[in-house]
């Protein structure tokens, strides 16, 4: 069975329309018919289709109309031309405008079925090659960063300049804010760029497991130690060594790797011997370290040890200009992975993602798009595909307290019958009496 | 596997060759273990024909013999002798519209080759027989297949047609017992 596409035939003549999609039909596409440029033009913007068969001879818009609107509107979309009156002049600007083919009805069977082969072999090499691109997209260093915002463009500039020396840096900033793709991206820029970056999440490991990953240990250095295990330390040997959530590990720990900081040495758990450690240090935090120092659960000389540079990463809501480029950036992304042309979101849509607070940041931006484009069942992103964020919202901004969320409660209902206590009450399920003696007990009155 | 109940018809449309409708028949019996039978003849079908093209068009002809369907009859499909179009190809050997009740089959190109040659009788009757059982295909919802060793592939021209074996490949064939099943 050959690859289904999606396929819209665009003609003035019902019969034209139906013998063609009887045939696609039979070919296994999915196909749609309109019969009016602007009738096709409404239809593009639901559903991306991969190829249109567009007469020429249509009353209102022509065929060469709507090929320049569809080729400048949806540029990879391919078009097929087919005409009854065809002319050298109507076939050259066809093709100068971007249709693929230029057919002439009636045409033989079989040279429909070979064009037809050498647009479904396009649309597989174009999906290839869009699928490496963005492979290569990822892969390229240093630009897997999205930011126009100023605050961003400074950590942009900073990043060269830090990334020359073997200094220490910190890295602070909220949860979800891309600390980590910070990190990397200063290992790309290194001389240590080609040696290996190692990333461990130090509030995901409980100590004894830390210390194991970190230094290794020796057979038999304790049970279950059945043979030699390199640690990350020696892994990492030549390249950088990425601690994220360094707030959250032990200060037996933070001595020990002070330790391995200023001596540069360190030795496998349950062995003697040294050995030589090479490492770039690159540490994240979303904690306030100064704070954790004067409640003396940080320790002050491991903290300058690894604040030799300090960056801190603004939060998403710092940088609102960067959203739409964000989104655009996991549209195609998720567009690609879920193998779903959703291409476009709607100012709607973009508003809400903008008026958003993102507690968790870009990660949670990211789940947020990801989720959507699962979800959506067309090719743009309305607002009721993110409805669920203002919910959240909501739920975020509501009370926690037991006193606090009826008094938010019985404001509400009063509101919502515009201040009718009886009704209130009748809604509320309770006695007029009992409502009148809450209201006084919170303070709540009209005039409030 | 035994017959299966349902009926196709074959349906002789006009003046045909007498051996042609029963050749049908008698392969769709043979290969897809189907009923078949020989329906009555229909006139000939001189409402189809485009006096611009002197053509028949089968979009007409599958109208025409959808009204005729029989009570007993689960599909029909007609032979013709005229040269058939459809408004986007010059000719085509049959039409069928996927899932639809009719399938219409004209010998007048298959007994054709290049200007000035023959063909012999026995030619005629396998290509009719290999483009019905084709249309029937698409008349139980086979969409065409990318093996061109199966009956479902597009043959465009008489090369290609004569080329195709009469067999479906092993997915169609699982896709035809699914159908006939469902039926």
């Amino acid at each position: 069975m050959n690859n289904s596409m999606q396929i819209m035939i665009v003609d003035d003549e019902m019969i034209v329309r139906e013998s063609l999609y009887h045939w696609l039909a039979k070919e296994g596409h999915s196909v749609a018919t309109a019969a009016s440029g602007p009738e096709a033009l409404e239809r593009l913007k639901e559903i991306p289709f991969d190829l249109l068969f567009i007469d020429i001879k249509m009353p209102g818009m022509n065929g060469l109309e709507l090929l320049e609107q569809v080729k400048k509107a949806y540029p990879e979309t391919i078009v097929i031309i087919i005409t009854a009156y065809g002319s050298i002049e109507s076939a050259v600007q066809a093709m100068k405008t971007g249709a693929s083919e230029y057919l002439l009805k009636p045409f033989k069977p079989e040279y429909l079925s070979l064009v037809m082969e050498k647009v479904e072999q396009q649309c597989r090499l174009e999906s290839e090659f869009r699928y490496v691109k963005g492979r290569l997209e990822k892969m390229t260093r240093f630009e897997n960063i999205i930011g126009q915002a100023t605050c961003m463009e400074a950590i942009f500039d900073m990043i060269p300049e830090i990334a020359q020396s073997d200094a220490s840096i910190l890295l602070t900033g909220e949860t979800g804010t891309g600390k980590e793709l910070v990190a990397k991206a200063i290992h790309a820029k290194s001389r240590r760029a080609d040696c290996p970056f190692i990333a461990l999440n130090c509030g995901a490991l409980p100590d004894p497991l830390l210390e194991g990953e970190l230094f290794g240990h020796q057979k038999g250095a304790f049970t279950g130690a059945v043979q030699n295990r390199k640690g990350y330390l020696e892994i990492v040997s030549g390249g950088t060594l990425f601690l994220d959530e360094v707030g959250e590990i032990s200060p037996k720990m933070q001595v020990d790797l002070l330790r391995v900081l200023e001596a540069k040495t360190f030795t496998r758990i349950g062995s003697s011997q040294g050995v030589a450690a090479d490492f770039r240090l690159i540490t994240a935090t979303h904690k306030d370290l100064t704070q954790a120092i004067a409640l003396g659960d940080f320790r002050e000389d491991f903290f300058y040890r690894i604040n030799v540079i300090h960056l801190k990463i603004p939060p998403l809501r710092s940088r609102k200009e960067d959203i739409a480029l964000l989104v655009e950036h996991f549209l195609a992304k998720f567009s690609q992975e879920t193998a779903k042309k959703v291409d476009h979101v709607s100012d709607d849509a973009l508003a809400i993602l903008c008026a958003y607070n993102w507690p968790g940041n870009v990660r949670e931006l990211q789940n947020a798009i990801e989720r959507a484009v699962v979800l959506c069942k067309g090719r743009s992103l309305g607002r009721c595909d993110f409805a669920f964020l203002q919910a959240h919202a909501d739920s975020m901004s509501s009370p926690r307290s037991l006193r606090k969320m009826e008094k938010h409660h019985i404001e509400k209902m009063l509101a919502e019958c515009r201040w009718n206590v009886s009704r209130a009450a009748q809604a509320m399920q309770i006695n007029r009496s009992t409502l009148y003696k809450k209201m006084r007990r919170h303070g709540i009155s009209r005039n409030h | 596997m035994g017959i299966e109940e349902g009926v196709i018809a074959v349906i002789p449309i006009g003046s045909v060759v007498e051996m042609a409708p029963k050749v049908v028949a008698a392969h769709i019996t043979s290969l897809l273990k189907i009923n078949a039978r020989v329906a009555a003849p229909l006139a000939h079908p001189q409402y189809a024909l485009d006096r611009r093209r002197l053509q028949y068009d089968a979009a007409l002809i599958l109208k025409a013999m959808e009204k005729c369907l029989a009570p007993g009859d689960e599909k029909a499909i007609g032979v013709v002798a005229v040269d058939l179009f459809v408004p986007i190809f010059s000719f085509v050997f049959g039409e069928a519209h996927l899932g639809g009740s009719c399938a219409v089959v004209s010998t007048w190109r298959l007994e054709r080759n290049q200007p000035g040659l023959t063909v012999s009788p026995a030619l005629v009757l396998e290509r009719t027989a290999k483009v019905a059982l084709h249309e029937l295909g698409h008349l139980y919802r086979l969409p065409h297949c990318s093996d061109p060793g199966c009956l479902m592939h597009f043959a465009g021209d008489l090369d290609h047609l004569d080329r195709t074996p009469l067999f479906f490949c092993r997915y169609c064939n699982a896709f035809w017992q699914n159908q006939l099943w469902r039926y």
